[in-house]
C-alpha cells in the first residue's frame, strides 16, 4: 500500500509550493488516477515519489517502508516509472527491456535477468519484436516496450505519466487494456495521470483531483461529479449516464 | 628505410641506427597514436552520452583551452621544457625539465576540470549547464592565452603556437606508459558501467527510476574522460576531431549500445590517429605535418559520407 503524508515540494526557497501538503493512499492492485490541469503538480508528485526530486517535507511509504530514504536500487525494485515522453537509445527491444533489470544485476546481466525479459516478452506478446531496433518502432509499440521495461523491474507500484498522451485511439486502447490487465492479474498498484476524463472513468478505481499543488478531492467513481470536475479544471462539463456508465461531456455538448 | 629494413630493425637485426630509429622513435610514436586515439575517442563518446549532446567532445570542460594556456605560460613566461625558445640561457645551464610544459598544461587542465565540475555540482550536473560552463571557462583560458601571446617574443610565440599543433613525435616510452595507464583505467570503467550509460540514453528521469545513480555516474565519468584528455593533450598537444568523429562513426555503424561502442570507439580512434600520423609523416616531405589537421582532413569526409548515407535511408 502506498501512503503519502503531508508531502510538500518547491523548486527553490523563493518559489511557491508546487506540491502543497499532499495526502494520498493507494491499495495493492488499485488503479489511482491523478486528474488536474497542466501544471497542477501531477508530474512533480510522481518525481517526488520516485526520488527523482527531493520533497521539502512529508513522507512516502510503501508497505510501511520509507521510500524517500531508500537506496535507489531497492526503490527501483518496488516502483517502476513510465515517463510521459519516451526515447531510448538505438538498442534492440530485448536489451532495452533488459535494462530494466539494472537494479538487480548492476553491471552485467545474468541468465535469470534474461529469463525475466523472455517471460515479459511472452506475456505481452512481444516475442517477434525482440531483435528489432527500438528506434524503428511506432509510438504505441515503444510505449509497450516502456511498460515491458517497467514490468521487468517486478515492481509493486507502477507510475504512468500520461500514458496515452501522443497515441492514436487504437494504441490508446491497447495501452489502457495493458494497464488494466497488469493491475488485475499481477496485483500491481498503478498511479497514473490522464487527460481524457472518460478514459479515466473507465480505468480508475480511485480518483485524486489536483489543483494548485493540492489534492482537493479524493474518492471512487461516485466522487467524479460535475461540480468537482468544474472546480478542478475551471471548465463546464455535464455528466450523463448511458447503460449505467457515466459519460462526461463538454459543457456545450448535447446528448 | 625499406619495409625489409624496418622488420629487420624490429627484431634488432638492422644497423644500430635503424634499430634506434624503430625502437626509440617510431615505436613510442605508434604506441602514442594507438593510446591517445583510443583515449580521445572514448572520452568523446562518454561526453556525448553524459551530456546528451552530439556536439560534446573530450574538451567540452575547457580541457584543451586550459592546457594551451598552461603550455603557453610555460613556454612564453617561464621558458621551460623542450620547446625552450633559448631566450633564457640559464634554463639550459641548469637543465630544463622536459616535462615542464606538459606538467603546466596538465595542471591547468585539471584546474579547469575541477572548476567546472565544482560549479556544475551546484546544479546537479544538468547537461545544458555543463556545456555552457565549459564554453564560458574555455573562453576565459583562450582570452588569457591571447593576452600572454601578446607579450611574447617572436620566437616564444612561434614555439607556443607550434606546441598547440599536436605532435606524436613528442611521445616517449615514459609518456606512453602514463597515457596508457590513464586510458586503461577509463576504458575499463566505461566498459564496466556500459549498462548504466545505456540507461542514460533514456533520459535522466527514466534512468534514475530504474536504479541508476545518474549524478554520480555523470560526475565520475566526466572527470575520467577529462583527465584522459588532459593527459593526452598535455603530452602531445591538441589533436582535434578524433573525439567527435570516431564515436559518431561507431554509433552510426554499430548502434549506441555502450557494451559495443566503447571498445569500438577506442579501436576506431586508434586507427584514425595511426593513419593520420602515418600520412602526416609521409606528406610532410621530411617533417611531419600537424597530425590534428590530418585527423580532420581524413575523418571529416568519411563522417559526412556516413551521415548523409544514413539520412538517405530514412527519407
Amino acid at each position: 500500500m502506498l501512503e503519502i503524508q503531508d508531502l510538500s515540494f518547491r523548486y527553490s526557497h523563493r518559489s511557491p509550493l508546487v506540491l502543497d501538503h499532499i495526502d494520498l493512499q493507494l491499495r495493492d492492485g488499485e488503479i489511482g488516477i491523478l486528474l488536474g490541469k497542466n501544471g497542477s503538480g501531477k508530474t512533480t508528485l510522481f518525481k517526488n515519489i520516485l526520488g527523482i526530486q527531493k520533497p521539502l517535507s512529508g513522507s512516502v511509504r510503501f508497505d510501511g517502508e520509507d521510500l524517500l530514504n531508500m537506496n535507489r536500487r531497492e526503490r527501483a525494485r518496488r516502483i517502476a516509472y513510465v515517463p510521459q515522453s519516451i526515447h531510448f537509445g538505438a538498442l534492440s527491444v530485448f536489451d532495452t527491456i533488459l535494462m530494466g533489470r539494472i537494479s538487480y544485476f548492476g553491471y552485467k546481466a545474468g541468465r535469470e535477468d534474461e529469463t525475466a525479459v523472455e517471460a515479459i516478452l511472452r506475456d505481452m506478446k512481444l516475442e517477434n519484436f525482440a531483435a528489432r531496433n527500438v528506434e524503428e518502432l511506432s509510438g504505441g509499440e515503444r510505449q509497450k516496450i516502456a511498460i515491458a521495461r517497467a514490468l521487468v523491474q517486478e515492481p509493486r507500484l507502477l507510475i504512468f505519466d500520461e500514458p496515452t498522451g501522443n497515441l492514436d485511439i487504437a494504441n490508446e486502447q491497447l495501452i489502457l487494456e495493458e494497464a488494466h490487465r497488469v493491475s488485475r492479474e499481477k496485483g500491481i498498484a498503478i498511479l497514473t495521470s490522464l487527460h481524457d476524463l472518460n478514459q479515466a472513468l473507465t480505468l480508475g478505481d480511485r480518483f485524486f483531483f489536483m489543483k494548485d499543488g493540492q489534492i482537493r478531492h479524493t474518492g471512487g467513481r461516485e466522487s467524479v461529479t460535475e461540480s468537482v470536475i468544474q472546480e478542478t479544471f475551471d471548465a463546464e462539463v455535464r455528466i450523463v449516464e448511458i447503460e449505467g456508465n457515466k459519460i462526461i461531456l463538454n459543457g456545450g455538448q448535447k446528448t | 628505410m625499406t619495409i625489409t629494413e624496418c622488420f629487420a630493425a624490429l627484431v634488432k637485426k638492422g644497423s644500430p641506427a635503424q634499430v634506434r630509429i624503430i625502437w626509440n622513435i617510431r615505436i613510442p610514436r605508434v604506441l602514442a597514436a594507438i593510446i591517445a586515439g583510443a583515449g580521445l575517442s572514448i572520452s568523446g563518446l562518454i561526453m556525448q552520452t553524459d551530456l546528451n549532446n552530439p556536439m560534446a567532445s573530450p574538451s567540452t570542460l575547457g580541457v584543451s583551452n586550459a592546457a594551451v594556456f598552461g603550455a603557453n605560460l610555460s613556454i612564453i613566461a617561464f621558458a621551460g621544457g623542450f620547446l625552450d625558445t633559448g631566450n633564457h640561457l640559464s634554463s639550459y645551464t641548469v637543465g630544463a625539465n622536459p616535462y615542464a610544459t606538459s606538467l603546466m598544461a596538465f595542471l591547468f587542465s585539471t584546474v579547469s576540470i575541477l572548476l567546472i565540475l565544482g560549479l556544475c555540482r551546484l546544479r546537479a550536473f544538468q547537461p545544458g549547464v555543463v556545456v555552457l560552463a565549459g564554453i564560458a571557462i574555455g573562453s576565459v583560458w583562450t582570452a588569457a592565452t591571447t593576452i600572454l601571446q601578446f607579450y611574447a617574443t617572436d620566437v616564444g610565440l612561434s614555439a607556443a603556437v607550434i606546441w598547440t599543433f599536436g605532435d606524436l613525435g613528442r611521445a616517449t616510452y615514459r609518456t606512453d606508459c602514463i597515457m596508457a595507464a590513464v586510458v586503461l583505467i577509463g576504458l575499463l570503467f566505461f566498459l564496466f558501467m556500459s549498462w548504466q550509460f545505456n540507461a542514460l540514453l533514456s533520459g535522466d528521469a527514466a534512468a534514475k527510476s530504474i536504479g541508476v545513480a545518474v549524478d554520480r555516474l555523470r560526475f565520475t565519468s566526466m572527470l575520467l574522460a577529462s583527465v584522459i584528455t588532459a593527459v593526452c593533450v598535455s603530452f602531445l598537444g591538441i589533436i582535434g576531431f578524433v573525439g567527435i568523429i570516431c564515436p559518431h562513426v561507431t554509433k552510426k555503424l554499430l548502434g549506441q549500445d555502450h557494451r559495443v561502442s566503447v571498445s569500438a570507439s577506442a579501436l576506431s580512434g586508434s586507427i584514425l590517429l595511426l593513419l593520420a600520423d602515418t600520412l602526416s609523416r609521409s606528406l610532410g616531405n621530411g617533417s611531419a605535418l600537424p597530425v590534428g589537421a590530418i585527423t580532420s582532413l581524413l575523418g571529416a569526409p568519411f563522417f559526412l559520407a556516413i551521415i548523409f548515407n544514413r539520412k538517405g535511408e530514412h527519407s
